[in-house]
């Protein structure tokens, strides 16, 4: 046993560590493909065991992995440095919800589903809703300021956060609060993929049920007009709760897996749902049907019952996992543009996805201007992995030219960090590196995630 | 050499103390070239939009230079279409404003003074309006900056898209730091569209209703985009207040939402013994306007404004405790509560009789009186100067020393505002 790993075990306790190589496997990847076995897992039951953790890093130059659920997609998670993971599965608590100020305060390691249905009991619910919800947890979706359908009109994590209980890299337990005075540290930590401290709880707002809700259906000839048709709502001045796209690809696997009803012969369909007060819901279908049917609409369809509504969410959500019908691996990428940009740069994703010979489905996140392409391959294939790999770098860079950016909602993780340069300058990254000298002074926290390796710590550090 | 280009005598002071001098920023390589000699001389400069908010924070340590952001106020990029905008700094918020309706499309900043107030100031002074709860804080529709830091460096954050994770959110870092990691010279945000109609709702509280007419607003079944009780403040309204005050409420919306709103406001305010509603739909803009004004409104050379953060719950519960604190002094109280949000707005005032070399003392007095009960009560506006004597922030975060760390590797010779922020960053 190592060093690192008996002094582990000597301070939490032979059960919270795990050594073995066939335990740390899952503790090596996440849902990106990288992975690199940590030296040891460490699964914590309270708040100082993980500033013991901390501290037996620092004195051992271990660096240090936070993970949540392990369902993020660009690699944050994975221990490309070896190390310790921390797993919060034990830290999954509902701490107290305070139902007349809707406030929640909650474990990092509690699931994203399980706030909202306890929550529902008050009348109330979390907003953020990562198509992962049922796994994801409250502080992976802190680290990578996770989105989803609902944050079109409620607002991504960041938006929702209140405030933050978190180690530093001096193994101190420190609160912080966007009601406190002085630099808002809640809101540089939401989004920073773990590489500024591990954060172990979380304050939330919460939101009242809304009073009705509705969920519509619309099918089109293709991802183009269906895009247009997002692009008349936004420019209309409505913004329903949620503005989905599926393309053929997408509805027919889901289809085949969940039975919702989606038309398999349109080329996309379009997911609305409005939400809000009852008064408002009838004038707001006609407002959306007109425009749907004025960018070429070929059906449209009211969910009218509950159980309708929930149906076709489940087929929505579950999309990324039916595609595992169609190919042995797929490559889902997250970028953001510009709404109006999207039938474009829809257009513009087809056509690099047939120049590199590949069937790309799409399902995202369109009344956001937040694309998902999923690239189908077969990994054995290495025709196909280097075709994904430059088809995904293509993809990026039409998103940068449109306007758009690198990532929407998944993070940059070690996937995108090279990329990170064609966004920012090397003076944009140096004053993002500048909070984390302060931070993460010995780039402990999450090693080789959204900082490009070229821009290695003596560039990313700028100059004293 | 930079250009230096003067502005016209208008004195920026703050809490007394003037600029050795006074610039006007031209564009964001001119503030670089500025901030950058004046770094390398160890000359402090205090960022300024409109100057409506520099009432809150500390006087500066020092002060040689009043960098006016003013003239930085071009509409970048409009995609009204996208829902997104893009503005210098120096924009006014009354402008920003009025850019936005030309598409029926709106940012509730609600900054008071809106006509000389920034799009940058107001960022910078981490102004909390009382929509916030409805539609979000400023920061949480701001989804990128460009800023120059102290040593010239010009840093971009997030980007011209609503759903952004590329990067550290720095643009979160700039908002409520009071100009000292840098100067915000442009911002970009998403915009929400206009609701069709706006109404207020404004009942006078008789004797003893107060604390059930709170919990009653605070249950309505339409939720008002802000619920504020006015306690003193008569010249804000244009009619009688009621001995308790009044309560104010927000509605937006379709028709049919607001008079059902309006209905159950109505039968929710009686059920507590508040007989009368009035109702205001064509002044409702001007009026609210008014009343955000009041944020900030002093009685010249008389008062003090202080701003308690909370649970919407306790916030009643705090004006209670100002006004338990203040009553063994000679100071009065005008307040402002927020019922969504939790805020108490505090304007501890004394009257014309006090004598005008007492004034400070007494207030100064009050104002301890008041902090012993609410310790977290941090100064909004002052009506006079105080030269320093009055910390302008309350009990200190817990993550000061971190704040510090921050302060110290953006700005390590203190060029920026020094001494503004809380702990006198």
């Amino acid at each position: 046993m190592t060093v690192v790993a008996e002094r582990l075990v000597a301070a939490l306790g032979p059960d919270a560590v795990h050594t073995d190589p066939e335990d740390l496997a899952v503790y090596a990847f996440d849902a990106y493909s990288e992975n690199r076995l940590p030296t040891a897992a460490v699964v914590p039951k309270d708040v100082r065991e993980v500033t013991q953790i901390v501290r037996i890093a620092a004195d051992c130059n271990e660096p240090i992995v936070a993970r949540g659920a392990g369902t993020g997609l660009c690699g944050g998670a994975v221990p490309t440095q070896g190390g310790i993971v921390i797993s919060f599965s034990r830290l999954n608590r509902i701490l107290w919800i305070d139902s007349a100020n809707r406030r929640a305060r909650v474990q990092s390691g509690l699931i994203n589903l399980d706030l909202s249905k306890a929550a529902a009991h008050e009348g109330l619910f979390y907003a953020p809703d990562p198509s992962s919800q049922k796994a994801s947890t409250l502080g992976g979706n802190v680290g990578t300021n996770a989105g989803g359908p609902h944050c079109l009109s409620y607002g991504t994590t960041t938006n929702h956060v209140i405030g933050l209980e978190f180690v530093d890299h001096r193994g101190e337990v420190v609160t912080v609060s966007q009601e406190d005075a002085g630099y808002d540290l809640t809101g540089i930590l939401v989004g920073s993929e773990g590489t500024l401290g591990v954060v172990t709880a979380v304050e939330v707002r919460l939101l009242r049920l809304p009073e009705a809700v509705r969920v519509y259906l619309a099918t089109f000839a293709d991802v183009e007009s269906a895009s247009e048709a997002v692009s008349q709502i936004i420019g209309a001045g409505i913004v329903p709760t949620a503005l989905e796209i599926m393309d053929k690809v997408i509805t027919g696997a889901v289809e085949a897996a969940f039975h919702a009803g989606f038309p398999e012969d349109a080329g996309a369909v379009l997911l609305i749902e409005t939400a809000g007060l009852a008064d408002d819901m009838d004038g707001l279908e006609l407002a959306l049907a007109r425009i749907a049917k004025g960018s070429g609409a070929l059906s449209w369809r009211s969910a009218r019952t509950q159980a309708e509504c929930d149906n076709l969410w489940a087929a929505r959500k579950g999309a990324a996992g039916a595609i595992g019908r169609l190919a042995p691996n797929y490559y889902i990428q997250d970028c953001t543009v510009p709404r109006t940009k999207l039938p474009e740069v829809m257009h513009r994703v087809d056509e690099i996805a047939r120049d590199h010979r590949l069937v790309v489905g799409n399902v995202f996140h369109a009344g956001d201007g937040n694309l998902h392409p999923l690239l189908l391959f077969d990994r054995s294939r290495p025709r196909d992995v280097q075709a994904v790999a430059d088809a995904g770098t293509e993809i990026l860079d039409t998103c940068i030219a449109f306007g758009g950016t690198i990532s929407g909602e998944h993070g940059i993780g070690y996937e995108k960090r090279e990329s990170l340069t064609r966004l920012f300058s090397a003076d944009d990254l140096a004053t993002m590196g500048r909070v984390r000298d302060v931070l993460d002074p010995a780039r402990r926290f999450n090693p080789d995630k959204i900082f490009p390796s070229s821009a290695s710590c003596a560039e990313v550090r700028s100059p004293a | 050499m930079p250009r230096l280009v003067r502005a016209h005598k208008s004195a920026h002071g703050i809490d007394g103390l003037v600029a050795a001098r006074t610039l006007e920023a031209q564009s964001e390589a001119h503030v670089a070239e500025i901030l950058k000699a004046a770094d390398a001389a160890g000359e402090a400069v205090v960022p300024i939009g409109g100057g409506t908010l520099l009432g809150i924070g500390n006087r500066p340590r020092r002060f040689d230079i009043a960098l006016v952001t003013k003239r930085l106020s071009a509409l970048h990029v409009y995609d009204y279409r996208d829902l997104t905008i893009g503005v210098g700094a120096g924009m006014t918020v009354a402008k920003f404003s009025a850019t936005l309706a030309q598409h029926r499309q709106f940012i509730p900043l609600d900054a008071p003074n809106a006509s000389h107030a920034t799009v940058g100031g107001t960022l910078a002074a981490g102004w909390l309006g009382p929509r916030r709860a409805a539609y979000g804080r400023a920061r949480d529709l701001l989804i990128g900056t460009t800023t120059v830091l102290a040593d010239g460096t010009i840093a971009h954050a997030g980007g011209r898209v609503v759903k952004n994770v590329s990067g550290y959110d720095l643009s979160k870092l700039y908002v409520g730091s009071l100009g000292t990691l840098g100067v915000i010279v442009s911002a970009n945000f998403k915009t929400l569209p206009l609701p069709p109609q706006f109404r207020l709702a404004v009942a006078p509280l008789p004797e003893g209703t107060r604390e059930r007419a709170a919990q009653h607003v605070q249950r309505l079944e339409i939720e008002p985009t802000a619920a504020l009780l006015l306690d003193g403040f008569r010249d804000v309204l244009p009619f009688e207040i009621g001995p308790e005050g009044a309560i104010v409420l927000a509605f937006e919306g379709s028709p049919s939402v607001i008079e059902r709103a309006t209905r159950s406001t109505r039968s929710a305010l009686g059920a507590a013994g508040v007989p009368a509603t009035r109702i205001v739909d064509a002044a409702a803009h001007e009026m609210f306007a008014r009343i955000v004004d009041a944020y900030v409104a002093t009685v010249p050379g008389r008062s003090l404004t202080l701003r308690v953060l909370g649970l919407p719950g306790g916030a009643l519960a705090r004006e209670n405790a100002a006004r338990e604190a203040l009553a063994p002094t000679p100071a009065l109280l005008d307040a402002i509560v927020d019922l969504r949000n939790g805020d108490a707005i505090l304007r501890v005032f004394v009257d014309g009789r006090i004598d005008p070399l007492a004034v400070r003392g007494t207030l100064s007095d009050a104002v301890a009186a008041l902090r012993a009960r609410l310790p977290e009560a941090t100064l909004l506006a002052r009506g006079l100067v105080l030269d320093g004597e009055i910390d302008a922030w309350g009990s200190p975060p817990e993550a000061l020393e971190m704040m510090r760390g921050i302060k110290g590797r953006f700005d390590p010779r203190g060029t920026l505002a020094p001494g503004r922020l809380v702990g006198e960053i």
